[in-house]
C-alpha cells in the first residue's frame, strides 16, 4: 500500500512540474507583449524600459527565469509584474470566497443530487422521474454564467429578493456571508445537480436488479431498508468518485465563471484578470493552485479506489 | 399565566428598544458630524484600485485623485474647478520658481517648519530623495525629469547623486538645473512624482503597503491593497499651513474609506440608496439615463482634459495618403459614438481638447458626409485595400472598434478588426515590430495642463520609437515638429503662445493625422448627505477631496 | 420456461428491442436493432428534429439578412430610426439605449449597443457556435480515438507517454487552459513549422476547445480497447499477420464505433458551452464576429436596460445543448442500455 501511495505522489508531483512547464511556455514562446514595456508605463523611453527589464530579471535565460519564479512561489515572495503586488498573498486573501463558494455548493449539489437521483431511481419511468430528468436535462445545458446573468436580472434588480453579488466575510456577518451567497451556491449547483442525479439514478437503478439485492429482499427487509442500506450505498460509490474529481476542478478554476459575474473576490475573478492582463506571475501561481487540488482530489479518488478495490493496487488494471 | 405575559411584554420592549438603539446607533456611525465646521466620516467607491499607493509611482485616475490632497509637492494646482484650476501655483515651496535668463536654472525656497504626518520635518533634500526614488524604482514619472542634468547618469548608476539638484537644508534653498530650456517644469514639479518624502522611505520599493508620512490635508492610515484604504485627517498639517501654503487646501471631512467594487451598476445602486457617498467611475452606460433622469440635484457630468481619436499610420499605405485620412475625418459620426459612450462624449474633430489652453474651436471636416469620403477615396484610389483595425477589449473600446471597422467596410476596405486584452494593448500597437498596425483606438489623458504633453509625445517626429511609442501615427511633419520645439522654449503666459498652439492644432489636422472624434466626459455622483455645490472636480486631479463636505 | 426472445439474445450483447416481433430481428446487425429502439424514443427523435431545425435556421441567415432585415450582422445603425406605428424610434437612443424586440422585419429581435440587428446575429452567431462546436468534436474524437487506440494496442512506454500526457491536460484547469491560450494566441496567431493560422481565425477556439477534451474521451475508449483487446479475435488477427495498423483500424475501431458515436454528439454540445464561456471571458471567438457566447457577454453590459441581449442567445444556447443532450442520451440507451461507459464532465 505505501509504495502505491508514494508512486502516485510521485505522479502527482511529475504532472505539476509538467504544468507549470506548459505554463511557462505559453506565456514566453508565444509572441505577445513585453511586461518590461507595460510596466514602464505610457511615456517610456528606450533608457527606462532596460532598467524595468533588468529589475524584473527578463534578461536573463529562460530556464533562469522559470526556476527563480518556482521558487518564488515557494517561499511566497513571488510578486506580479502589472501591480508589484505580492502574489501568494492575494491568492490567500482570496480563498475564503472560493472556498465559501465552491464548498457551499458542493454541499447544496449533493444533498439535491442525491435527493433526485433517489427518487428518479424510486419512481423510474413514472411521472416524477421524467419531471427530474428533464429538469437535469435543462440543468446541464444551461451556460453557468447565463443562468447567473438571469438570476441576477430577476432576483436581484426586477425583484429586490437578493443582493447584487460581492462578499461578505463569515467573520464580519454570517447572515450577510450566506445571504450574499445563495444565488452564487444556487448556480454553481445547478450543473451539477444534473449531472449527479443522474449518475446516481442510473447506477441504482443497476444496483436494484443485482443479485444481492434479490436475496435482501427475500430476506424479509422491507423495501425502504433494501434501498437505503444496500442500494443507496453501493451506488455512492461512483458518484464519490466522481464528486472527488468535479470538486478538484470546480476549485482549480471553474469557478471562475461564477465569480466574475457575482463580483466575488475569489481566486477564480484574481485568475481571471491575471490572464487578461498577461501577468504571467499570478497566473502561474493561481494554475499551479489550480492543478494541486485537481490532482490532489484525482490523488486521494485513486487511492480510496486501492483501498476499496485490491486488485487495483497490485496490478495497474485501468478501471474507468 | 399573567407571570408569563408580564415577561413576554417587557422581553419584547427590551428587544425593540434595543433594535431602535442599534439601527439609531448604526446611522450615526455613518452621519457624523454635518455642523458648519465639516468633519465626518464618509465612504468612496471606485472600480480600479489605485495602481500604487506611492506619489513617484502612482500614474493613474485613481491613484492621482486619492493622492493630490495626501502629497504635497513643491508646487501645485490651484484647487478651483475650470482652466483656473490649470494654473500652477506655490505648494512646499514659498514662491514661484526663480527662472534663470537661459531658462534652465530653477530656484525655489521650502518653506521653514513643516512636519509630515508622523512628525519628521520636510527637509529640502527630501524633494531630491522623492526624483532619486522615480529613477531607482522605475516610475514611469522618470521621463518627465529626464531633463534634470546628471539624471540620466544617477539613474544608470553611474553617479550616486543628481547633479543638477543642489539643497541646503538649513536655508531651504532648492537648486535645479536642466540641461535645456523647458517650459513645461513647472507644470511637472507640481505632479505628485515630485513631491518630497523622508529618506525612511524605500528608494527602490513600491512602498504601498506602507505608504510615507503625508504632506497634505489627508494621510493614509490604512491600506489594504486592493481592497480598500482609509484616509484621514493628517494632524501636521498646520504646520504647512502656518508656513503660508495658502494654496494648499484644508479637508472638510475627517475621513473618507475609499473601497474597491469591480461592479460599477452595483456602485451605483450604492449611491442611489445613500450607501455610498461618491463613486469615482461614471455610472455604467446602462444605468447613465436612469441617474440623470432620477437624482439631477446630485449628479452633473464633467469635463476631463482628453481626446479619443483614431490613429492611422502614415508611413504605410493606403493611409499615406492625404485624402483617405481625411475621407475618414469627414466618415467619422461622433454623434454615434457618443451613443456608444453613452452620451458622455463631448464631440470635437480636433486634437486638443476644451479646456487645455491653447483650445480654441474650429471645423475642418464637416460631416458626417459619406458622399464626400467615398468620393475622396475614389479620387485617391489606394491600390491597397486592407487594413487591420485595432483596439482593446474594454466594453466601450470594443464597439468603438466594431463601428469603426463597419465604417471601413462601407467605404470600400477590406477591413479585418483584431480587439487586443487591455492592458496588453498599448504595447502592442506601440511597438513598432507588430505587423500591421494600420489604425485603431486610441485615446490620450493628459499629465499636465500644457499643450506640449500632447504635441511632442503624440504628433513629433522624434517620438517615433521602436517600442512604447505614442506617435502611433507616425506623424512626422519637420515644420510642426520645429513650431513645437520652438514653443516650448517660451511660456504659456507670455503673449501670443496660445494663439500659435491653437493654429499648430489646425495645421496638424489639415494634414487629418489623426481622425479625433470627442472628448469623454466624467461625472459627480453623490449620496444626499454630501454638499453638492461645495464639491468640484479639478482638470487634473479629478474630484478634489478637499472639496468633500457634508451638508 | 425460456421465451422464445430471450433466446435470440447473445451473451454479453445488449438486450433486444422489446415489443418487436421476432421475425424482425432475427439475424438483424445490431446497428438495425439500435435503430429500433431508437425508433421508440420518441422524445429523442423530437430533440434531433429540434437541432435540424436549429441548424436550418442558423444556415438560413443570409436569406433573412438580404430579405427581412436588410442588413448584413455587422453593419452598425447606431443613428439610424425606424418607423413603427408612424412614428419615427431611435434604434440606438442618445443615451446608448437599444431597442427592444417587436413584430417590425427590420430589427425582428431588437437591436444591440452598435445598432446591429439582434436577429440577424443571432443566426450568424449561431452558425458560427453550431460551426465551432461540431469541428471541435470532431477534432477531439479524432484525437482521443487516435491516442485510445495506440495506448490501448501497443500498451507499455507509448501507453505510459501517452497516459501521462493525458493526465497533464486532465489536470490543468480547463477554463483557465482555454483562456490563458485564447488570449495570448490570439495576439498572434498560431505558427507550427509550414502552417500558420491568423490570431482571429475560428480555428484558434477550435483547436483549443479540441484538444481540452480529449482527455475525457481517450481515457474510457482505452479502457475499452484494453479490453477488446484481450479478446480472441484478435488474437485470431494477429495470428493471420495482420499488421498493427490493420489491426487498430478494421478489427477494434469498428468496436468502439457506438461509443464513438454517443460521445461525438455530447461533446458538441459540451463544445458549445465551452466555447460560449469562453467569449464570454473574451478568450474565444474574436469580435467583430458573432457567437452566441460573445452576444451574451456585450448584452450582459446592459442587461438592466436591454435585457434581451442577454435572453434570447442564452435561450438558443440551452435549446440546441438541450435537444443535443437528449439524443446524445437516447442514441446511448438505443446502443447500450446497460453502457457503463459516461462521458464525465
Amino acid at each position: 500500500m505505501g509504495r502505491f501511495v508514494a508512486r502516485r505522489l510521485l505522479g502527482m508531483t511529475g504532472v505539476l512540474f509538467a504544468i507549470s512547464v506548459i505554463v511557462f511556455l505559453i506565456f514566453n514562446v508565444i509572441p505577445n507583449s513585453d511586461p518590461a514595456a507595460r510596466i514602464a508605463g505610457k511615456n517610456a523611453d528606450p533608457a527606462l524600459i532596460a532598467r524595468v527589464t533588468a529589475d524584473l530579471g527578463l534578461d536573463k535565460p529562460l530556464p533562469v527565469q522559470y526556476l527563480t519564479m518556482m521558487k518564488q512561489i515557494f517561499t511566497g515572495e513571488l510578486t506580479s509584474y502589472a501591480k508589484d503586488r505580492n502574489v501568494v498573498e492575494q491568492i490567500w486573501e482570496g480563498l475564503p470566497a472560493t472556498f465559501s463558494l465552491c464548498i457551499g455548493a458542493a454541499v447544496l449539489w449533493m444533498a439535491l443530487a442525491i435527493l433526485f437521483g433517489y427518487l428518479s431511481a424510486v419512481h423510474a419511468g413514472k411521472f416524477t422521474d421524467r419531471a427530474l430528468t428533464i429538469l437535469s436535462l435543462v440543468g446541464i445545458s444551461m451556460p453557468v454564467f447565463w443562468l447567473a446573468a438571469m438570476l441576477l436580472y430577476y432576483l436581484t434588480f426586477k425583484v429586490e429578493l437578493f443582493p447584487t453579488g460581492s462578499y461578505v466575510p463569515f467573520t464580519e456577518s454570517p447572515g450577510e456571508w450566506a445571504y450574499h451567497l445563495i444565488l452564487p451556491w444556487f448556480t454553481l449547483a445547478v450543473l451539477f445537480v444534473g449531472i449527479y442525479s443522474r449518475v446516481l439514478r442510473s447506477n441504482m437503478l443497476d444496483v436494484m436488479n443485482e443479485d444481492y439485492v434479490r436475496t435482501a429482499r427475500a430476506k424479509g427487509l422491507s423495501e425502504r431498508q433494501v434501498r437505503m442500506r444496500h442500494v443507496l450505498r453501493n451506488s455512492m460509490i461512483p458518484v464519490i468518485t466522481l464528486f472527488g474529481l468535479d470538486f478538484g476542478q470546480v476549485i482549480g478554476g471553474g469557478a471562475i465563471l461564477t465569480e466574475t459575474v457575482y463580483n466575488l473576490d475569489g481566486v477564480g475573478l484574481y485568475a481571471g484578470e491575471a490572464i487578461r492582463s498577461l501577468d504571467l506571475p499570478p497566473l502561474m501561481a493561481v494554475v499551479m493552485f489550480g492543478a494541486f487540488f485537481i490532482v490532489l482530489f484525482n490523488t486521494i479518488v485513486d487511492i480510496l479506489y486501492a483501498v476499496l478495490d485490491p486488485r487495483i493496487r497490485l496490478g495497474e488494471a485501468a478501471p474507468a | 399565566m399573567k407571570a408569563l405575559r408580564k415577561i413576554l411584554v417587557v422581553a419584547c420592549v427590551i428587544a425593540l428598544a434595543l433594535f431602535g438603539a442599534a439601527a439609531c446607533g448604526k446611522k450615526s456611525e455613518g452621519g457624523g458630524g454635518g455642523g458648519g465646521e465639516g468633519g465626518g466620516e464618509i465612504n468612496i467607491a471606485l472600480t480600479s484600485f489605485p495602481d500604487y499607493v506611492d506619489p513617484q509611482l502612482s500614474y493613474t485616475v485613481e491613484g492621482w485623485e486619492v493622492l493630490w490632497n495626501v502629497y504635497t509637492p513643491l508646487l501645485t494646482y490651484k484647487h478651483v474647478k475650470g482652466k483656473d484650476g490649470t494654473q500652477v501655483v506655490p505648494a512646499l515651496a514659498e514662491d514661484m520658481p526663480e527662472i534663470s535668463p537661459d531658462g534652465k536654472v530653477y530656484k525655489l525656497k521650502l518653506r521653514p517648519n513643516m512636519k509630515y504626518s508622523d512628525g519628521t520635518p520636510i527637509k529640502a533634500s527630501d524633494f531630491t530623495y522623492a526624483v532619486q526614488r522615480l529613477f531607482k524604482a522605475d516610475s514611469g514619472g522618470s521621463v518627465f525629469y529626464d531633463v534634470i542634468v546628471g539624471a540620466s547618469d544617477y539613474a544608470e548608476g553611474k553617479a550616486q547623486t543628481i547633479s543638477g539638484i543642489k539643497t541646503d537644508d538649513n536655508t531651504g534653498d532648492i537648486t535645479i538645473t536642466l540641461t535645456e530650456p523647458n517650459a513645461t517644469f513647472e507644470n511637472v514639479l507640481g505632479l505628485m512624482f515630485a513631491a518630497p518624502v523622508p529618506p525612511s522611505t524605500p528608494l527602490d520599493k513600491d512602498s504601498t503597503n506602507k505608504p510615507p508620512p503625508a504632506s497634505g490635508p489627508f494621510m493614509i492610515s490604512k491600506v489594504d491593497a486592493p481592497r480598500t484604504l482609509t484616509m484621514e485627517r493628517n494632524p501636521n498639517f498646520k504646520t504647512v499651513k502656518d508656513a503660508g501654503a495658502t494654496e494648499v487646501v484644508d479637508a472638510n471631512v475627517d475621513k473618507i474609506i475609499v473601497n474597491e467594487n469591480k461592479n460599477n451598476s452595483a456602485q451605483v445602486t450604492d449611491v442611489e440608496q445613500n450607501k455610498v457617498d461618491f463613486m469615482l467611475d461614471p455610472p455604467v452606460a446602462d444605468r447613465l439615463a436612469e441617474v440623470k433622469a432620477k437624482y439631477p440635484d446630485r449628479f452633473r457630468m464633467e469635463d476631463s482634459i482628453n481626446t479619443y481619436y483614431f490613429f492611422m499610420n502614415m508611413e504605410k499605405p493606403p493611409f499615406n495618403d492625404l485624402k483617405v485620412r481625411q475621407a475618414i475625418n469627414y466618415a467619422i459620426d461622433p454623434e454615434a459614438l457618443n451613443r456608444i459612450f453613452g452620451g458622455r462624449l463631448h464631440p470635437s474633430q480636433q486634437i486638443l481638447p476644451p479646456g487645455m489652453p491653447g483650445y480654441e474651436e474650429y471645423k475642418l471636416y464637416p460631416g458626417p458626409d459619406m458622399n464626400k469620403a467615398k468620393q475622396l477615396i475614389a479620387e485617391a484610389n489606394p491600390a491597397d485595400k486592407d487594413i487591420t483595425v485595432w483596439t482593446d477589449d474594454e466594453p466601450d473600446r470594443k464597439r468603438i472598434g466594431e463601428y469603426y471597422h463597419d465604417l471601413l467596410t462601407q467605404l470600400g476596405f477590406n477591413a479585418t478588426l483584431k480587439v487586443i486584452a487591455g492592458d496588453v494593448y498599448w504595447t502592442t500597437i506601440g511597438n513598432q515590430s507588430t505587423p500591421d498596425v494600420d489604425t485603431g483606438f486610441a485615446d490620450w489623458f493628459q499629465d499636465f495642463p500644457h499643450p506640449d504633453d500632447f504635441f511632442r509625445p503624440l504628433l513629433h517626429g522624434e517620438s517615433i520609437l521602436p517600442t512604447n511609442g505614442n506617435n502611433l501615427s507616425r506623424v512626422n511633419i519637420p515644420a510642426n515638429n520645429a513650431k513645437t520645439d520652438e514653443l516650448l522654449t517660451k511660456l504659456i503666459g507670455d503673449g501670443g503662445v496660445e494663439e500659435q498652439y491653437a493654429a499648430l492644432d489646425k495645421a496638424y489636422m489639415e494634414q487629418a493625422v489623426w481622425a479625433p472624434y470627442g472628448n469623454e466626459e466624467f461625472t459627480t455622483f453623490l449620496s444626499e448627505r454630501m454638499d453638492f455645490d461645495k464639491s468640484y472636480h479639478h482638470l487634473l486631479f479629478n474630484q478634489d477631496y478637499t472639496s468633500f463636505a457634508i451638508k | 420456461m425460456v421465451s422464445p426472445i430471450d433466446s435470440l439474445e447473445a451473451p454479453g450483447e445488449p438486450p433486444l428491442p422489446t415489443g418487436v416481433p421476432k421475425a424482425q430481428i432475427q439475424g438483424r446487425s445490431p446497428w438495425y436493432l439500435a435503430w429500433l429502439r431508437l425508433r421508440r424514443n420518441k422524445v429523442a427523435l423530437a430533440c434531433a428534429v429540434l437541432f435540424v431545425l436549429i441548424v436550418l435556421f442558423c444556415l438560413a441567415a443570409p436569406l433573412w439578412a438580404e430579405h427581412v432585415a436588410h442588413t448584413g450582422p455587422n453593419e452598425n445603425h447606431l443613428t439610424d430610426t425606424l418607423l413603427i406605428d408612424g412614428q419615427e424610434v431611435d434604434v440606438v437612443s442618445p443615451d446608448g439605449t437599444p431597442i427592444g424586440p417587436g413584430l417590425h422585419g427590420k430589427f425582428f429581435l431588437g437591436a444591440d449597443q452598435n445598432g446591429r440587428d439582434v436577429m440577424v446575429r443571432l443566426m450568424y452567431g449561431g452558425r458560427t457556435s453550431i460551426y465551432v462546436g461540431l469541428a471541435a468534436a470532431l477534432v477531439t474524437t479524432i484525437l482521443a480515438v487516435a491516442v485510445a487506440l495506440l495506448a490501448g494496442y501497443y500498451r507499455g512506454w507509448i501507453d505510459s507517454v501517452l497516459s501521462r500526457t493525458m493526465d497533464v491536460i486532465w489536470a490543468f484547469p480547463v477554463l483557465l487552459l482555454g483562456i490563458a491560450l485564447g488570449t495570448t494566441l490570439s495576439i498572434g496567431g498560431l505558427k507550427l513549422g509550414p502552417i500558420a493560422i491568423a490570431g482571429d481565425s475560428l480555428w484558434i477556439p477550435i483547436l483549443i476547445i479540441g484538444l481540452v477534451y480529449v482527455p475525457y474521451f481517450a481515457r474510457p475508449i482505452r479502457g475499452e480497447i484494453l479490453a477488446l483487446r484481450e479478446k480472441e479475435f484478435i488474437e485470431a488477427a494477429v495470428a493471420q499477420g495482420k499488421g498493427p495498423l490493420r489491426i487498430m483500424f478494421s478489427e477494434l475501431a469498428p468496436n468502439i464505433l457506438s461509443t464513438v458515436v454517443v460521445f461525438f454528439t455530447l461533446n458538441i454540445a459540451n463544445n458549445m458551452l465551452l466555447e460560449s464561456a469562453l467569449s464570454f471571458l473574451g478568450a474565444g471567438v474574436r469580435p467583430p464576429n458573432a457567437s452566441w457566447g460573445s452576444m451574451i457577454s456585450d448584452g450582459y453590459q446592459v442587461i438592466f436596460t436591454a435585457p434581451h441581449l442577454t435572453v434570447v442567445p442564452g435561450l438558443m444556447i440551452v435549446l440546441t445543448v438541450l435537444s443535443l443532450n437528449v439524443f446524445g442520451d437516447g442514441l446511448r440507451d438505443a446502443m447500450d442500455p446497460r453502457a457503463k461507459i459516461r462521458l464525465e464532465h
